[in-house]
């Protein structure tokens, strides 16, 4: 037997929701059972339903109707004047659709803007680290200074392992340039060469496979690989039988052994994607005690301070320098926490942003308050009325603030969406510095501050309006009519204006200072001309590569089949390249100088480059000669050095002749410098030309595996890259090319994170220009609105319409000039915070401003000038004829 | 002076009058659409039914609820003595209008 049919729900609902309680049971029972008698004495259902539905609408229609009128009479509860305010708020904002845009954008633009900064700062700066331990997680460094810390070396940090007792791990890493082959084309993969307890420091295990052993990290040990969890979704599909596969690495059989968790974040070094072992040994020569080649992480003991373990580890560092004397400059480490170590980079940066989004926001709640204000103003007509009707203060102002957080939640709702907005731009505009990246998005807690900051701005700004309005007698209102207002309206809307305009000021100020910062650094000449110039870098991967005669060989061709590329004017190599944030310094020992400790020596830049180098970059040389070609391995060694270095090492005397020697103070072959080229910009462009030699490829102590081709192109560089990609790939196509870029795209990047302020910075300044203009301009139309009979009277009296503009451009721009004062004030005591991304100006420089200050002056005039003009069309006949 | 009746209310005052104390929802409704062959939505019967009772013509109390109306109780309407009243001056007033017509008109 089959159930029996039943009536369509959906009507059953409607008829529940629209009948009153008292007629709903017998209704809905009468229905019922004359459905039931339908259905059985008709097989035909889909008829019964069709009734059931007629009769369902009938009574919606009738009964739906009384139920609306029923439930409005019930009085006046909370919840129904809620309701009614909620209505009547709403009606009014749709009823101003000027008024309700321009306060909801100012706000959405306000709360927006905050809540995308606050989404990409809250996970770099507030968050802890997405480690079990992240706070015991420490970067350990030799040095004394944050500023002047260098990388360890293994002998030293094998010390500090045996004789500490600070740390449960230190491990030490270093980048691997892994260049993939095997499966699919070659293709050169960032890596870290790291100690078997590195993934035990940062609180990961491999989802698949394992870890490393600590009896694999040895001299010769077995040649295995941990692959980060993207890589194996890209490079190998996401098969869970990789672990155990072999796979090329550098022209080596390495075996996958473990594949790490989706999500994890590596914060040490974001780019790597591929792990092998160190597996150096204490006896090796690169394990040196002046072979700062390493970095080291480590974790702290449970319970170890920061302060503890740096004096532990300073203790150690003062015994390794009592006993080798000579290899070491003096004693000192450093011990840095993690999420130090990860956002001092980017903190001064952020924190600036942060400071110019917080100015925004401020200026938006100004701005808004001022527009509810205006309008409360012209309103208190029709508050005295609602007062003398019966209205209660309280009432009144409940109303008032309905209103205010029915703009604010508006206002939020589209700030949400210019914050996703803004967060998409700030993750596309984002320097490569910027860490945790991939943590950056419009996160649950982000929506809150926003919902948050929303309602307390409404009620913030709606309560002064709410509390002016229904201040002071109301009948003398009703009499006075709603064309004047009170002075102290006046004048709490005269100080809005003038704290928007010192706040725009003080952006522009930083704006301005951050825009000639940018301009100054991008006129800094680097030492070689940058117009013209290609640049990539060639590498050697493989067993092929390992004599140095066959790489030599090899970026010999290279060279030569660049240069037969047309379109290319000149060509050469180097082992580093100015601004790519290649860094490879020696220490250089001068024998005519020779100090009791060496290590204490200076260090320079060293570039082992092909003899044409000088010709494709265009350093002009200033003494002696250049390299040649005749500077070969047999020949006499010789030595080029950069003006910086030559005044520096040689005061006072002729360079030319004088010998060095590089690297070990007791090996190796004394150069003679030949001549003096000039000084390059090598770390930064805001960085001081730092000491440099140069010394052909041929004479320097090894062979480099990877070399930067810098070509000097006769038209367009970057479309010569193909060109030269293919020319290299003509002499084999199996080694990797990497980091294409002409070198004003690397002088761009090198300046990353400063645009990067000074674009947000623009973008702020240019919103805080237009708001603090639409609020002058709100506050001198109410002005012209509210006294148009007093201007009357005055055009009847004889003043021409020259004094009308004047009396209201006089009282716009008296506000604007208190302004302006104000914010320079508070522009010279904020700038500070933005000090460190100045280059080329004092944070008090003049011409900033002199100019930003009469920028926001002729934007002022202009707010101004439009109320003035309507001021000066006032008909004084009409106004009086009112009167 | 009772109250002056319309059609529908006619109707209904008749359906209860004939069918004494059983008169709920669908029996009115049965009973107008085979004597009168007038077919009513429930929400046109009940629309009446409320009126009239809000003018004192018919009472109504809760009665059993049963499982062929889903659990639901019927309400059972009936005539007050106004409501008597209110048919009979009515139908007399019909009548009245009625007499003298011819055989045609006289008797239904």
């Amino acid at each position: 037997m089959t159930a029996a049919p039943r009536p369509p729900e959906r009507a059953v609902r409607l008829l529940t929701w629209a009948l009153p309680a008292e007629l709903r049971d017998a209704i809905l029972g009468d229905l019922e059972e004359s459905f039931a008698d339908l259905t059985q004495s008709t097989p035909n259902v889909s008829h019964a339903r069709r009734w059931y539905w007629r009769e369902a609408l009938i009574a919606a229609a009738i009964f739906a109707p009384r139920r609306r009128r029923a439930s409005a009479e019930r009085g006046d509860s909370l919840m129904s004047a809620l309701a009614t305010d909620l209505r009547y708020a709403a009606r009014l904002l749709v009823r101003r659709p000027g008024f309700t845009t321009l306060a909801a954008v100012t706000l959405a633009i306000g709360i927006g803007a905050t809540t995308a900064i606050f989404s990409a700062i809250q996970p770099i700066l507030l968050e802890p680290l997405p480690y079990a331990h992240a706070e015991r997680i420490v970067h350990l460094w030799e040095g004394t200074s944050f500023k002047d810390r260098d990388n360890v070396t293994f002998l030293t940090i094998n010390d500090v392992r045996t004789q500490s007792h600070s740390f449960d791990w230190i491990a030490t890493y270093k980048t691997w340039s892994a260049t993939l082959s095997g499966t699919g084309e070659p293709e050169q993969i960032p890596g870290d060469r790291v100690t078997h307890d590195y993934f035990k420091i940062l609180g990961v295990r491999p989802m698949l496979g394992r870890d490393f052993r600590e009896e694999e990290d040895v001299e010769n040990g077995p040649a295995v690989a941990i692959i980060s969890n993207a890589l194996w979704h890209r490079r190998f599909a996401a098969d869970s039988s990789v672990v155990g596969r072999v796979v090329q690495i550098n022209g080596y059989q390495y075996t996958i052994i473990g594949v790490l968790p989706d999500g994890y974040e590596n914060v040490v070094d974001p780019t790597a994607q591929v792990f092998g072992l160190m597996q150096y040994a204490l006896t090796d020569p690169w394990s040196c005690r002046t072979c700062h080649h390493l970095r080291a992480v480590a974790l702290l003991k449970q319970g170890v301070s920061v302060r503890e373990a740096t004096a532990d580890v300073n203790a150690i560092s003062a015994r390794l320098v009592r006993d080798y004397p000579k290899e070491y400059a003096k004693a000192g480490m450093l011990v840095i926490p993690l999420h130090e170590q990860v956002t001092s980079g980017v903190r001064p940066v952020l924190l600036a942003v942060m400071g110019a989004v917080a100015l925004v926001l401020l200026i938006a709640c100004a701005n808004v308050m001022n527009l509810l204000l205006a309008r409360g103003a012209q309103r208190r007509g029709e508050f005295a009325m609602r007062a003398a009707l019966g209205a209660s203060r309280t009432r009144v102002i409940r109303q008032l603030l309905t209103e205010s957080v029915t703009l604010s939640l508006v206002g939020g709702a589209l700030g949400v969406g210019v914050a996703i907005f803004g967060v998409q731009a700030l993750i596309a505009l984002s320097p490569a510095m910027l860490p945790r990246l991939g943590a950056i998005h419009v996160s649950a807690s982000t929506f809150l501050f926003a919902f948050g900051l929303t309602t307390a701005v409404g009620f913030a700004f709606g309560l002064v309006p709410a509390l002016h309005a229904s201040r002071s007698d109301l009948h003398l209102a009703i009499k006075e009519g709603t064309r004047r207002t009170g002075g102290s309206s006046h004048r709490v809307r005269g100080m809005l204006v003038v704290s928007e305009v010192a706040l725009a000021l003080m952006l522009l100020v930083g704006t301005g200072l951050l825009l000639r910062s940018v301009h100054g650094l991008l006129a800094v000449q680097p030492g070689f001309d940058t117009a013209h110039l290609l640049t990539m870098q060639v590498s050697t991967i493989g067993p092929r590569y390992n004599g140095d005669s066959t790489t030599r060989n090899y970026f010999d061709r290279v060279l030569l089949a660049v240069r037969n590329t047309p379109g290319v004017e000149a060509a050469a190599l180097t082992t580093q390249l100015p601004l790519s944030g290649d860094f490879d310094k020696y220490g250089v020992h001068i024998e005519a100088h020779p100090r009791a400790n060496p290590e204490e020596d200076p260090s320079a830049h060293r570039y082992a480059v092909s003899p044409g180098y000088f010709k494709t970059m265009r350093i002009p040389l200033l003494r002696g000669r250049l390299l040649d070609e005749h500077d070969n391995a047999t020949s006499p060694s010789v030595v080029l050095v950069n003006e910086t270095f030559a005044k520096r090492a040689w005061p006072g005397e002729d360079p030319i002749g004088q010998r060095i020697r590089v690297g070990s103070a007791t090996q190796g072959p004394w150069r003679t410098v030949v001549g003096i080229v000039g000084s390059v910009r090598q770390v930064s462009l805001d960085a001081e030309e730092p000491d440099a030699f140069y010394v052909t490829e041929a004479q320097w102590l090894f062979v480099d595996p990877a070399m930067s081709v810098v070509v000097r192109a006769s038209g367009d560089a970057a479309g010569l890259a193909s060109a030269v990609e293919r020319a290299v790939w003509s002499v084999d196509k199996d080694q990797p090319i990497t980091r294409v870029a002409t070198m004003d795209a690397l002088i761009q990047r090198s300046e990353a994170d400063r645009r990067f302020a000074l674009i947000l910075f623009e973008a702020f300044a240019v919103v805080a220009l237009v708001l603090a203009a639409a609020g002058i301009y709100g506050v001198l139309a109410g002005v012209v609105t509210e006294r148009v009979r007093e201007i009357g009277v005055r055009a009847a009296l004889g003043a021409s319409r020259r004094d009308i503009v004047e009396l209201i451009l006089r009282q716009g721009m008296g506000l604007t000039a208190i302004g302006l004062a104000a914010g320079l004030g508070l522009a010279f005591g904020s700038v500070r915070v933005i000090s460190g991304m100045l280059y080329g100006v004092t944070g008090s420089d003049p011409v900033t401003y002199v100019g930003v200050t009469l920028v926001l002056a002729g934007v002022a005039a202009a707010a101004c000038a439009v109320p003035a003009w309507r001021a000066s069309r006032v008909d004084p006949a009409k106004t009086l004829r009112v009167e | 002076m009772p109250p002056r009746l319309g059609e529908l209310e006619q109707l209904v005052l008749l359906a209860l009058l004939r069918l004494n104390d059983r008169a709920y929802g669908v029996a009115v409704q049965r009973e107008i659409a085979a004597r009168a062959k007038r077919s009513l939505s429930f929400a046109t019967i009940y629309t009446t039914l409320n009126r009239l009772e809000g003018k004192g013509l018919v009472s109504s109390r809760l009665g059993e609820a049963t499982a062929e109306r889903g659990g639901r109780r019927k309400t059972y309407y009936s005539l007050s003595s106004a409501g008597r009243e209110a048919v009979k001056s009515s139908l007399r007033a019909l009548r009245t209008m009625t007499a003298g017509l011819g055989a045609a008109w006289e008797a239904p």
